[in-house]
């Protein structure tokens, strides 16, 4: 009903908020990513990131408030947004191979009662591709490294032909050596265009590799480049004044383009 | 005559032993095509429960004189949606509720069954399975049930695979998984009323989850996992069947028994104990 005032971004919160029972979750959130950027989201554990995760895909009712993907409703953009779970939320107990996992990204493409066809082989394998992993693809994902998984699951992402992703605890069980090998794949889909944001619980890994950071402490602490964002009060506001550890290494100048 | 034609093909002069026979292979290909989604999703206690909070149900059909398949489809169908309404409410703690169900409606069953006199049924049978015993019309319907099942485990192999792996990342692509996750329940629930005739209530959980285990200790690959369980699981049927044949016994313990073996060789041989097994042979 309300015309866009102001360029429609692939990504936007407006005022949202999300209480289970009593307890507020998220309060008065408001935030966007535009086109081409890599938003790190940090806060410290029960701040509520799975929760706006959670709510930007629309897995979690926001109470009020909305979220809008390329101004729309979230109803109406399923297939834009990709999600890649924690590892955790898997279903380990399905023995899964890397190339069937990323098939799932097509289902709704190919849809009911229907098999792959090329044009899906095709967009898996491109995909598979993209993150470096096709060489992988008839490894069973539990067989892969933390790392090697993430990949997989983003392929997974762009087979589906998203241009929003995110993913919750984007480095959890990643070691530091396959580390280097996801972030490049992200900044290689964030210089293509696409929306990426992803959560963390820690603040180095968003410093370093995010064009911007949003903290949030069941309300938004502060939102921007991280050198700008992560100043000791905002740290103070997140983790208290004994979490306040400085970033390792100093933040690096913004790199966002 | 020989005694391989003697043990295995005359049994079959007899109608109700074909009837038995076609009954026991539906069943032993369902159960492990539905088993493999009880296995990975750990829907074991679940499918226990179903069967035997289905007792009343076919307690009830029998008293009235129906067939069994009139009392207990739509009961086993309506206790799939309610325990998957248990289930799916988060905070209920689940096995507690699922558990006083199912004991609650298995007692009440057990109670229609004994005080009811004059039923055309042995309780022993109801709970241990007879495929001796099954009639023309239990085939068809058995048949008609299976074809169903069938169809839409292969029609919407997909989905229930996506929802079964990655439930969050289905349900954000669009994916309806609260409605697939109510459908599998729905077809668990049909599986085990075709498979109550071979293996009773007490012990349909067996040819639900041993063949499908089995499978899965043989190869890493879901779909190939789910063929593999069928053919099991066929030949735990058909094995338990000459078992139960010849030796007077209820037909569920015995393909319980021959499944179950089968589960103890894959694990064997998985685990590398091949070797010791052979050098006991010899």
């Amino acid at each position: 009903m309300n015309g866009a005032s102001t360029a429609v971004q692939p990504l936007a919160a407006e005022n949202v908020t999300v209480k289970f029972d009593d307890v507020t979750i998220l309060d008065d959130v408001t935030f966007s990513a535009g086109p081409g950027c890599l938003m790190g989201v940090v806060g410290p554990n029960g701040a509520g990131k799975s929760t706006l995760f959670n709510a930007l895909v629309g897995l979690v009712p926001v109470n009020e408030g909305r979220v809008l993907i390329h101004g729309r409703s979230i109803d109406d953009s399923r297939g834009v947004v990709a999600y890649v779970p924690q590892y955790e939320k898997i279903n380990t107990r399905m023995p899964m191979k890397a190339d069937e996992v990323v098939m799932m990204g097509r289902t709704r493409r190919i849809g009911w009662f229907r098999r792959p066809r090329r044009q899906d082989r095709e967009a898996v394998r491109n995909a598979l591709e993209q993150v470096g992993m096709w060489d992988r693809r008839s490894s069973l994902v539990s067989e892969l490294s933390g790392g090697q998984r993430q990949r997989v699951f983003v392929a997974r992402a762009l087979a589906q032909g998203a241009d929003v992703l995110l993913l919750d605890e984007a480095f959890s069980g990643v070691d530091i050596a396959s580390q280097e090998s996801l972030v490049g794949v992200l900044h290689q889909l964030r210089d293509e265009g696409r929306t990426i944001l992803l959560s963390s619980h820690d603040i180095d890994h968003v410093a370093h590799y995010c064009d911007e950071c949003l903290c949030i402490n069941n309300h938004v602490c502060a939102c921007g480049a991280p050198r700008d964002v992560l100043t000791p009060e905002v740290l103070e506001e997140l983790y208290g004044p004994y979490g306040a550890a400085p970033v390792h290494g100093g933040i690096p100048d913004g790199h966002h383009h | 005559m020989d005694i391989i034609t003697e043990a295995f093909i005359t049994p079959f002069e007899y109608s109700f032993m074909v009837r038995a026979l076609i009954v026991s292979v539906i069943v032993g290909i369902m159960c492990p095509a539905v088993g493999a989604y009880v296995v990975t999703r750990g829907l074991g206690f679940m499918g226990d429960a179903l069967a035997h909070a289905a007792l009343p149900g076919m307690a009830l059909a029998f008293m009235l004189g129906l067939s069994p398949f009139i009392g207990i489809v739509p009961s086993a169908v309506a206790i799939a949606l309610l325990i998957g309404y248990m289930t799916m409410r988060a905070g209920v703690s689940e096995d507690t509720s699922i558990g006083i169900l199912f004991a609650g409606m298995f007692a009440l069953g057990l109670v229609m069954m004994t005080t009811a006199g004059g039923l055309p049924v042995n309780i022993e049978d109801v709970l241990l399975g007879q495929v001796l015993g099954t009639s023309r019309s239990d085939v068809l319907i058995t048949l008609g049930l299976a074809g169903g099942v069938l169809f839409l485990i292969w029609a919407l192999h997909k989905e229930f695979v996506f929802t079964s792996f990655d439930p969050t990342g289905a349900s954000v692509i669009g994916v309806p998984t609260q409605v697939l996750d109510y459908t599998l329940l729905v077809l668990l629930a049909l599986v085990i009323v075709i498979a109550l005739q071979a293996v009773g209530i007490v012990l349909v959980i067996s040819m639900l989850i041993t063949p499908a285990a089995t499978a899965q200790l043989l190869v890493r690959n879901f779909t190939q996992a789910m063929l593999i369980g069928a053919a099991v699981g066929a030949a735990s049927a058909i094995i338990g069947l000459y078992l139960s044949f010849h030796y007077n016994l209820p037909s569920g313990p015995a393909m319980a028994l021959v499944a179950t073996g089968f589960f103890i060789l894959a694990a064997a041989y998985t685990r590398g104990f091949a070797g010791a097994f052979r050098k006991r042979a010899a």
